[in-house]
């Protein structure tokens, strides 16, 4: 049985024409399906799914769910009955309740994020195609990135309550859904409080980050770039399009990724991430950070937090 | 101008020459009741641009997009006007009515006195590493 990856995340956005500009022209997506009631669907120019990001018009910012995809239909079953058997409700979504997709599984996670697993949706190939392909098409835009890679959830955490809910999701991603988990930071008494989890469903070291806040919400969604070079590129063009950059190209110590951190016209944080760090496996050494090196773990470079890093997000 | 460009990207002031007839912008003096800082703001770029252009603090800033709610402000003296959306996550319309708005998404008419509207919560990471009781400033969230 397996769940692959991440396959599409619906954001909100309050300002469509901005969103699509954004997107388009900063991320390099393409629009790949509009629906009657004015929500886009895109895709980046590597992703063979027909999209992978959703962009709904709302008065708010902040994420409606994200979806993983699982390898078969048939496994939708015997997902949907573990997921019960563990004690959470979970509801059938219709195949063309999404355009292109089929049928979806929907149930919340302990931080009260919805997620849905889907097994269909229709391939219209990467943009390079399939036969003799070249490297990249001529068609890149912006900073032409490659995929959807990963989201970071923050998780309603308050342990002096015994609320830890990026533990509960943790537990559950990993006991049903056969996530493994590659890092962790660890903070508290004797290193006993999970405060982040990165976890993984394939060779890259994360496919979904959990961190501990007062309240949940969507901390990032990040696309995925081949290397350093293409990171650096990607802030040039953030400068040219006067895109809101948060934290400036730099190395993360968790999953060694190289990164920008920005936002996009409604205020949710985007970031481009390259360099796959190391090839995860199910039975590498998970990796922890103590507290005495959270500000390592995360900016490797200065060592230090940010405040906007904590506490801005959607 | 498109609003959303004017946000994010005002014209370099111009600095005349002593003598030459250049026509400034028009700006404001932006007040925060609870520092005391003062600031001039043009009355085309949002409060928290004129702000962090000029390298002064007092309103947190995140995403500058009108959606995070980080910058949530009270204006109790003075006129100022929307230059984009804002999160009803963050300022319902009732609260707009009595003054309430997003520091990134407003610009001044005129002289403005603010209130940071952040509520001091205890910072999950800084509360729970180190042991420490150290606050930061939130808005609604
Ligand atoms: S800085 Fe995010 S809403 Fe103003
Ligand atoms: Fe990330």
């Amino acid at each position: 049985m397996a769940v692959m990856r991440i396959g599409h995340i619906s954001v909100r956005v309050m300002d469509m024409e901005a969103a699509l500009k954004h997107y388009t022209n900063v991320l390099g997506m393409r629009v790949t399906h509009t629906d009657a009631d004015g929500n886009q669907y895109l895709k980046c120019w590597d992703e063979w799914d027909k999209y992978s990001v959703v962009l709904t018009p709302s008065d708010r910012a902040g994420m409606n769910h994200v979806a993983y995809k699982v390898e078969k239909d048939a496994e939708l079953d015997v997902l949907k009955q573990k997921i019960k058997d563990y004690g959470f409700a979970v509801a059938e979504l219709p195949a063309g309740t999404l355009p292109a997709c089929g049928r979806m599984l929907q149930f919340t996670l302990p931080s009260g994020h919805e997620m849905r697993l889907f097994a269909e949706k229709e391939c219209v190939g990467t943009d390079v195609g399939s036969i003799d392909p070249d490297p990249w098409p001529d068609s890149i835009k912006g900073a032409g990135a490659h995929w959807l890679d990963h989201c970071l959830l923050m998780c309603r955490f308050d342990p002096e309550k015994g609320v830890n809910t990026v533990v509960d999701n943790t537990k559950f991603l990993k006991e049903v859904l056969n996530f493994f988990q590659t890092e962790q930071v660890m903070v508290g008494p004797n290193g006993s409080i999970q405060l982040a989890s990165f976890l993984s469903l394939s060779s890259k070291p994360h496919d979904l980050a959990l961190v501990g806040a007062p309240t949940s919400g969507l901390h990032h969604l990040s696309f995925f770039l081949d290397s350093w070079h293409d990171i650096l590129k990607a802030g040039d063009i953030m400068a040219k399009n006067r895109v809101r950059i948060d934290v400036a190209p730099t190395r993360h110590g968790l999953t060694r990724g190289e990164t920008i951190y920005f936002f996009d016209p409604s205020g949710n944080r985007n970031e481009t991430f390259a360099g796959l760090g190391y090839q995860a496996q199910r039975d590498r050494p998970v990796t922890t950070w103590t507290e005495e090196n959270l500000g390592r773990s995360i900016f490797y470079h200065t060592r230090e937090l940010t405040e906007s890093f904590i506490n801005v997000y959607t | 101008m498109h609003a959303h460009d004017t946000v994010q990207n005002p014209a370099p002031a111009s600095l005349p020459m002593a003598g030459q007839a250049i026509a400034m912008p028009a700006t404001s003096s932006v007040t925060l009741a609870c520092t005391g800082e003062q600031y001039p703001c043009r009355h085309d770029e949002s409060l928290l641009h004129g702000m962090l252009r000029l390298g002064r603090k007092g309103i947190p800033a995140g995403c500058t997009n009108g959606g995070c709610g980080v910058c949530k402000v009270h204006v109790t003296c003075g006129q100022v006007h929307r230059i984009g959306v804002i999160s009803r996550a963050h300022v319902s319309v009732e609260e707009e009515a009595a003054g309430y708005t997003l520091a990134c998404r407003t610009a001044p008419d005129t002289d403005v006195t603010l209130d940071v509207v952040g509520r001091v919560r205890r910072n999950v990471m800084r509360s729970v590493v180190g042991g420490g009781n150290a606050t930061t400033s939130e808005s609604a969230r």
